[in-house]
């Protein structure tokens, strides 16, 4: 057994079940930036997106006793945050706000490597991955962001490879519409 | 009207064809389309040094949390057995102080932790009565749905127990295996985190019991 910090995420969780609150400490360090670009780019800033991470951290310390395999702790946090995300999507739409307001978007305005034109394009998909529904930009952000292959998306979500295929194919037709004129 | 990209173009953006594969037709909008995905932006996220600081303080005042222990306390008795040699009568009345009990317990310590749920379980001589335990304090109707009762949500209602959250029912259940979930308002579709799951081929996660002569257990 090593130190604290080189636990393995059974060893954490099963710890911190055992009463030794202060050991989730090591699971929170070691997952807060993981999936921080995925939330971050599903809900549109990189503010939500730490709202989003904190929630789901609080939520998985909750609900740690149903993690039936610590070893896979990783896993079932990341259902967690994603399902966080798709909740406050919906939340958003139903509102009429499916862009956060307080960021538009992630790609920044200044990037010293890329063009102008380069730059509006990417802040032009941002604002157009705001109208894919949830699954497609959950799918499109795993494949495209996070560097993904569907079979691993597929092992991640759940979702069969033709699934993930049909939703990804439907936001690239809704994407090339959104973005025309920046292409 | 949107126009959208080819069967093949869509190969291309997932990687699978390259452009050179393309028809030379469809060279043109294989490039267009790969400018819409050299526009992703991948830059890492870097989130406030102060967030594990702020995760921390919220986890250490729910690990206080009283409500906390005791739905512990509550959700673990997985292995509770309720011996069905006793008469129906007498069995009733056993589930009832031992609901009895949860039920003060719950009264003096209201539980703030989101959807945990148990199933606790018994045997009759020609039939197994299984306790379905749902914690959805948010919820207005709470329904268990399976295949013993085929999937009709409106067969099994649980019942509230007071103002602590938890739903409850009593179902007797033929010897065999049945898959089960949860349907909070008519709509949500709950697998039960206390029993593992399984995929049902639809995107949902449906739980697990076996029901024997002697009893029943989450599979």
């Amino acid at each position: 057994m090593g130190l604290a910090g080189e636990a393995t995420d059974g060893e954490v969780v099963r710890a911190v079940l055992g009463g030794e609150v202060e050991r989730y400490a090591v699971l929170v360090h070691r997952y807060r930036d993981r999936y921080a670009r995925y939330a971050a780019r599903m809900l549109g800033s990189r503010d939500a997106g730490e709202d989003a991470v904190q929630d789901a951290l609080v939520r998985a310390f909750d609900r740690l006793a149903d993690c039936r395999e610590p070893a896979k702790f990783a896993g079932w946090l990341f259902l967690i945050l994603r399902n966080r995300c798709f909740a406050e999507r919906r939340r958003r739409q139903r509102e009429g706000r499916p862009l956060d307001e307080r960021d538009d978007g992630v790609a920044g305005a200044d990037r010293p490597d890329g063009t102008l034109e380069q730059t509006e394009r990417m802040r032009a998909l941002e604002r157009s991955l705001a109208h894919l529904t949830p699954e497609q930009r959950d799918v499109f952000v795993l494949k495209h962001v996070e560097g993904l292959a569907y079979e691993e998306i597929a092992a991640r979500t759940g979702a069969t490879v033709a699934s993930l295929k049909m939703r990804m194919h439907r936001a690239y037709d809704r994407l090339r519409d959104l973005m025309k004129e920046h292409l | 009207m949107s126009l959208g990209y080819h069967p093949l173009v869509k190969q291309l953006l997932d990687g699978e064809l390259s452009l050179a594969d393309l028809p030379l037709e469809l060279r043109a909008e294989g490039a267009e389309a790969l400018r819409l995905i050299g526009a992703v932006d991948r830059t890492s996220v870097v989130l406030s040094p102060a967030l594990d600081d702020r995760v921390m303080a919220v986890v250490r005042r729910h690990a206080g949390s009283p409500a906390r222990r005791a739905w512990h306390w509550l959700a673990a008795p997985r292995d509770v057995e309720l011996r069905l040699r006793l008469r129906p009568v007498v069995w009733a009345g056993a589930l009832a102080i031992a609901a009895g009990v949860a039920l003060l317990l719950l009264a003096r310590t209201p539980v703030a932790t989101p959807v945990p749920a148990s199933v606790a379980r018994g045997g009759a001589r020609d039939s197994v009565f299984v306790r379905f335990v749902l914690y959805a304090p948010g919820a207005r109707h709470v329904a268990v749905a399976g295949t013993f009762n085929q999937w009709d949500l409106n067969a099994a209602p649980l019942a509230r127990a007071g103002s602590s959250g938890v739903w409850s029912t009593t179902l007797a259940l033929p010897v065999g295996q049945h898959q089960y979930a949860f349907v909070v308002d008519g709509e949500r579709w709950v697998a039960d985190p206390a029993a593992p799951a399984i995929d049902d081929g639809f995107g949902r996660r449906n739980s697990m019991v076996a029901v024997t002569a002697r009893g029943a257990h989450t599979l």
